[in-house]
C-alpha cells in the first residue's frame, strides 16, 4: 500500500477543481460579466455626477462583486453533490478540512481573482481615484477569501437540501457585515487622505482566524448535511 | 445524592416524560404569564408618572425593553440547546432549539418595530444605524436563516441539526457585528443614539419593567412547551407511547 | 494489506440499526465478515440495502446497535483507507476522462504500487477511451471508469452498490472476477444486487435485509 502523503492529496484536489474550472472556462466570466453590468447601471440609476460616483464607488464595486460572489457560490459542492465526488472526498482517508480548505481555494482562484482583476476597470467605470485603487484591491484580497471561507461553510450546511439560492443569501449576508463595513471603512479612509492601516490589519486577523477555523466548521458542516 | 440533578435532567430529556410535565407546567406557566403581565403593563402604563422629558412616548419601554432582553435570552437558550443537540444528539435539546427561533424572532421583531416607533418622538427618525439597532436587525436575519435552513430540509432531525450549526455559528457572529458597527459609528461620526441616557431609573418605573420581563420569560416557557409537546408528537408518532395518547384523545 | 491469518474478523455489526425520521429503516442486523469472504446484501426495494452500505462507509451515524472493524468500534479513524466504497453515484467528474477520474482517486486515497491508471483502465476494458471525457461514455463504460478504482486503489473492504448495473455480460462476468481476485488476496467485499449472481469461487454468505 502506498500511502499518497498530504501534499500529494492536496495537490490531487487543487489541480482536479482547477482543471475542471479551466475545461469550463465560460463559466469564469460569468461573475465578472456580472460585476460589469451591476457597476454599469449605478451611473444610470444615480445620475453621471462624477463627485456621487467617486464618493459611493468604493462601496458599490465591494457590494457589487460580494454578490457576484454570493451568486457563485452555490456550485462550490452542488456539482459534487450529484455525482457523488464528495462522498468519495468525504470517505478519503485525508483531513477533511484540509481538502475543502484547497476546494475553497480552487473556487476562489477561480471566481474571486477574475473579479478582483477586474476591479480597476470597475473603479475606473465609477471614476474612483487611482490612488486609492491599491488600497481598494489590498481590501478585496483579504476581504474575498474571507467570504469563501464565510460562504463554503453555509454552503455546506444547505448542501442537504433542494432550494438553497436565496436561503444561502439569507445565511449568508448577515455573517458579511463585518467583513464589507472594514473594506469599506479602509477605502474610505484612503480617500479621505486618512490612515487606512488598520480596519485592513482587523480584515487581516479575521482572515487568519478564518483560514484556521472556517475548514474545519466546513467539514463539520458537510458530515451533517451528507448524513440523511 | 449529589447526582440527582443530571439524572433528573436525563429522565426529562426522554420524549414522553417531557410531553407529560411541559403539558402539567404550561398552563401554569401561561397564567402566570397573563396576570404578570396584566400587572406590569398597569403599573407601566397606568400607575407610572409620566417622563419628564418624553412624557408619555417613554412607556413603550415597558414592551420595548423586555422584548429585546427576551431576544436575546431566547438566542442564549437555543444556542445552548444547539450545541446540546450537535454534541450528544438529544431529541429534545434540537426540538427546544428549533421551537425557540420562532419565538425569538417574534420577539426580535417586536424589538424592532417598537423601538422605530419610539425612536420616531425621540431622535426624530425611524431608523439610524447604531450598532444595537444594527445588531438587533442581524439577530433577525440569523433567527430567519435558522428557520428557513431547518424547513429546508427534508428530514427534519437532519434540518435541526444543520440549522442547530448556523445558530452557534450566529453567536460568534454577533458580537463581531456588534463591534464592527461601533468602529463604523466612529468611523462616519453618525448620530450615536444612547438609549438609556439617564442610568437611573425610577422605582416607579423600574418594577414594571421587571415585572413584564418576568411575564416574558413565563409566556416564552409557555409557549416553547406548547410548539415542542405539538413537535414531539410529530416526531415520535411511530412511538407507543404517542400512540396510547392519539387512543386517549380518540375516546373522547 | 494482505492478511496473513486468512480468517482475521474484519467486519462486525452487533444489533445494527437506523432510523429516519424515527421509522426504522431496517431491522436489527447482526452479522461478520471475515477477510477472504463476500456477502451479498439482499433485500426488497426500500428494505435498506444502500442506507446499510452507507452506514459501514461511514457516511451516516450508527443508528443503534454497535459496529466493529479489526475488534475496534468502527470510526473514521479506524477504518479510513481501509474501505472503499462505490455507491449509486458514481463519484465520476464527467468534464475529466477516466485516467483524470484515477488519478484524482489515487491521489486521495494512495495506489497499489505494482498497478498504474493505464494498466487499471486496459484491465477494466476501457482500452482507448482512456483519455475521452466521461461525459462521452456510455453508461456502462462509465460504470467500468468507477469500477477501476477497485483494481487501482488499496483497500480491504469493498462496499458496492449494485455493481452490477448497467453492464454487459462481459462486465458481470468482469466484476465477479474481481471480486474473486479480491477476495482470493485476503480482502472483503459487500455487494448489494436485486439480480441473482453466481460465483465461481464458494458461495458467498448472505445478509437478508427486513424493512
Amino acid at each position: 500500500m502506498k500511502n499518497p502523503g498530504l501534499a500529494n492529496a492536496c495537490a490531487a484536489m487543487l489541480r482536479r477543481d482547477l482543471t475542471l474550472a479551466w475545461r469550463r472556462r465560460g463559466d469564469i466570466a460569468m461573475p465578472v460579466l456580472y460585476a460589469l453590468i451591476v457597476t454599469m447601471l449605478f451611473p444610470f440609476a444615480l445620475g453621471p455626477e462624477d463627485s456621487l460616483l467617486q464618493r459611493i464607488a468604493g462601496g458599490v464595486i465591494l457590494v457589487t462583486i460580494l454578490l457576484s460572489m454570493l451568486l457563485a457560490l452555490d456550485a462550490l459542492f452542488s456539482s459534487d453533490i450529484e455525482d457523488g465526488s464528495l462522498e468519495q472526498l468525504v470517505l478519503a482517508p485525508q483531513p477533511l478540512a484540509l481538502m475543502l480548505g484547497m476546494k475553497i481555494l480552487a473556487h476562489w482562484i477561480t471566481t474571486a481573482l477574475p473579479l478582483i482583476v477586474a476591479t480597476p476597470l470597475l473603479a475606473a467605470m465609477l471614476h474612483l481615484p487611482a490612488a486609492v485603487i491599491p488600497v481598494l484591491l489590498l481590501a478585496l484580497l483579504l476581504a474575498t477569501p474571507l467570504l469563501s471561507l464565510l460562504g463554503a461553510v453555509l454552503v455546506a450546511l444547505t448542501a442537504g437540501t433542494r432550494r438553497s439560492g436565496m436561503l444561502l443569501a439569507l445565511m449568508l449576508l448577515p455573517l458579511c457585515v463585518p467583513a464589507v463595513i472594514f473594506a469599506a471603512g479602509a477605502v474610505a479612509a484612503a480617500q479621505q487622505g486618512l490612515p487606512w492601516l488598520a480596519p485592513i490589519v482587523w480584515l487581516a486577523a479575521a482572515l487568519v482566524l478564518a483560514v484556521a477555523l472556517a475548514p474545519l466548521a466546513c467539514a463539520a458542516a458537510l458530515r451533517i448535511a451528507l448524513d440523511a | 445524592m449529589s447526582n440527582w440533578i443530571p439524572l433528573w435532567l436525563h429522565k426529562l430529556s426522554s420524549p414522553p416524560t417531557f410531553y407529560r410535565f411541559a403539558g402539567t407546567l404550561r398552563p401554569w406557566m401561561m397564567a402566570f404569564a397573563l396576570l404578570l403581565g396584566a400587572i406590569g403593563l398597569y403599573g407601566g402604563l397606568v400607575l407610572a408618572p409620566p417622563d419628564y422629558q418624553q412624557g408619555d412616548a417613554y412607556r413603550i419601554i415597558f414592551i420595548h425593553v423586555p422584548s429585546a432582553w427576551m431576544s436575546m435570552f431566547i438566542y442564549g437558550v437555543m444556542g445552548v440547546s444547539a450545541f446540546i443537540a450537535l454534541v450528544w444528539r438529544i431529541k429534545l435539546a434540537e426540538v427546544v432549539a428549533m421551537e425557540s427561533a420562532p419565538i425569538g424572532a417574534a420577539f426580535t421583531f417586536i424589538t424592532l418595530v417598537t423601538g422605530s416607533l419610539w425612536g420616531k418622538p425621540m431622535w426624530g427618525t425611524w431608523w439610524t444605524w447604531d450598532a444595537r439597532l444594527t445588531s438587533e436587525l442581524v439577530l433577525l436575519f440569523l433567527y430567519l436563516g435558522v428557520i428557513g435552513l431547518y424547513h429546508a430540509f427534508e428530514d427534519r432531525r437532519q434540518g435541526a441539526r444543520a440549522a442547530a450549526f448556523l445558530a452557534i455559528i450566529g453567536i460568534i457572529n454577533v458580537p463581531i457585528v456588534h463591534y464592527s458597527v461601533t468602529w463604523w459609528n466612529t468611523l462616519h461620526q453618525g448620530s450615536t443614539v444612547n438609549i438609556f441616557g439617564h442610568s437611573k431609573i425610577a422605582w416607579d418605573m423600574l418594577w414594571p419593567l421587571l415585572t413584564v420581563t418576568l411575564a416574558t420569560k413565563f409566556y416564552y416557557a409557555a409557549s416553547l412547551f406548547r410548539r415542542a409537546r405539538t413537535d414531539l408528537l410529530a416526531l415520535e408518532s411511530g412511538k407507543e407511547w404517542v400512540r396510547q395518547i392519539a387512543a386517549r384523545e380518540g375516546k373522547r | 494489506m494482505t492478511v496473513a491469518d486468512p480468517a482475521t474478523l474484519l467486519l462486525e455489526a452487533r444489533a445494527l440499526s437506523f432510523h429516519r425520521q424515527d421509522e426504522p429503516v431496517f431491522a436489527p442486523l447482526s452479522f461478520q465478515l471475515k477477510s477472504g469472504e463476500l456477502a451479498l446484501v439482499e433485500g426488497d426495494n426500500g428494505s435498506g440495502k444502500t442506507t446499510l452500505l452507507r452506514i459501514l462507509a461511514g457516511l451516516l451515524h450508527v443508528g443503534d446497535g454497535e459496529l466493529f472493524w479489526r475488534g475496534q468500534p468502527m470510526h473514521r479513524d479506524t477504518c479510513a483507507g481501509d474501505v472503499l466504497f462505490l455507491g449509486h453515484q458514481l463519484g465520476l467528474k464527467t468534464d475529466l476522462s477516466p485516467r483524470e477520474n484515477l488519478h484524482v482517486a489515487a491521489g486521495l486515497h494512495g495506489r497499489h504500487p505494482e498497478k498504474t491508471s493505464a494498466t487499471v483502465l486496459a484491465d477494466i476494458g476501457l482500452c482507448g477511451y482512456e483519455d475521452e471525457p466521461v461525459r462521452r461514455l456510455s453508461a456502462g463504460q462509465k460504470k467500468r471508469a468507477a469500477l477501476a478504482r477497485l483494481l487501482l486503489l488499496p483497500a480491504t473492504l469493498w462496499l458496492l452498490d449494485e455493481p452490477y448495473a448497467n453492464l454487459d455480460r462481459v462486465g458481470i462476468a468482469m466484476v465477479n472476477r474481481l471480486l474473486e481476485q479480491h477476495t482470493a488476496e485476503g480482502g472483503a467485499a459487500l455487494v448489494t444486487s436485486h439480480g441473482s449472481v453466481s460465483f465461481h469461487g464458494g458461495e458467498p454468505r448472505h445478509i437478508r435485509m427486513h424493512a
